[in-house]
């Protein structure tokens, strides 16, 4: 069985956003009890992770290191269309991930006990975003 | 037709830990010829990588690359309840993978000659880990 959809996730503050209990309901609709969902985000300047529901820090110094990774200020050449953080976002872009996937059994996604879904916002004047959830089981 | 199973590994601290073994046993045991192997670790201090598997210094120099890229006891990070490797064990995890899609031939992972599934523990100290493999196929 295959349950496929596109949904819109309002405009979210740059940074970690916890998507978990969306994405819950949506295995719940689609009514697969075990299986495989992935996701895919339909832009550039936002990721998907799987990471630590802990602690906050957590995140706030993951966007640190990535920003000291691949910072705004390194003198790289810019594209003429693109702001000035564009470039080394997309690089940012390039070691985080744009589908990510996770197993489901009874319904639910099978996450460690400190694991969350999270939509990672990276820029500081997001849109709306459209993400495809896609489910295969049965 | 669809097999799902958990597995449990136990580390003995940061290092790369072969499983290609385990996971071919499991499609085995599956029946499943032909498909796709997802592998999902429920962890977000160890991770999933695909990495060549006949010299074991190659994965020694990644090790090396990942501590010289992420240092332990970073003076940015303030999340080390658990020691210095702590917050670098996050930050390593989002660099590589939580999941990897293998496609199944012949019953097996049709891996490439010199690929190799690895878990990847970042924590210097010994851990219980769990990973949940789902074949899809028939």
């Amino acid at each position: 069985m295959v349950f496929q959809e596109t949904i819109k996730i309002a405009p979210q503050e740059k940074g970690a956003n916890d998507i978990t209990d969306v994405i819950s309901d949506l295995i719940t609709e689609s009514k697969i009890k075990v299986g495989t969902c992935q996701l895919f985000i339909h832009n550039s300047f936002s990721s998907l992770l799987i990471y630590d529901t802990a602690d906050e820090q957590v995140k706030k110094q993951t966007i640190d290191f990535l920003a000291q990774l691949a910072p705004s200020s390194d003198g790289t050449t810019d594209d003429i269309n693109k702001s000035m953080d564009a470039i080394p976002d997309e690089m940012r872009a390039a070691i985080l991930q744009t589908s990510i996937s996770f197993p489901i059994n009874r319904g639910k996604p099978i996450l460690g006990t400190w694991q969350g879904i999270y939509l990672w916002e990276r820029t500081s004047q997001p849109n709306e975003r459209n993400l495809t959830i896609t489910i295969i089981g049965e | 037709m669809l097999h799902q199973q958990k597995l449990r590994f136990s580390t003995t601290g940061r290092g790369t830990y072969n499983i290609t073994q385990q996971i071919n046993d499991t499609i085995e045991k599956s029946g499943l010829k032909s498909g796709i192997c997802h592998v999902f670790i429920q962890h977000t201090s160890a991770s999933l990588i695909l990495c060549e598997n006949a010299d074991k210094t190659v994965r020694e120099d990644l090790d090396a690359y990942m501590a010289r890229l992420v240092k332990d006891g970073d003076s940015l990070f303030k999340h080390k309840d658990e020691g210095p490797d702590d917050m670098a064990a996050h930050i390593r995890t989002i660099l590589t993978q939580s999941s990897l899609s293998i496609p199944v031939h012949k019953g097996k992972c049709d891996l490439g000659l010199w690929q190799g599934i690895f878990l990847w523990e970042h924590r210097t100290n010994p851990h219980k880990r769990n990973i949940a493999v789902t074949i899809m196929g028939e």
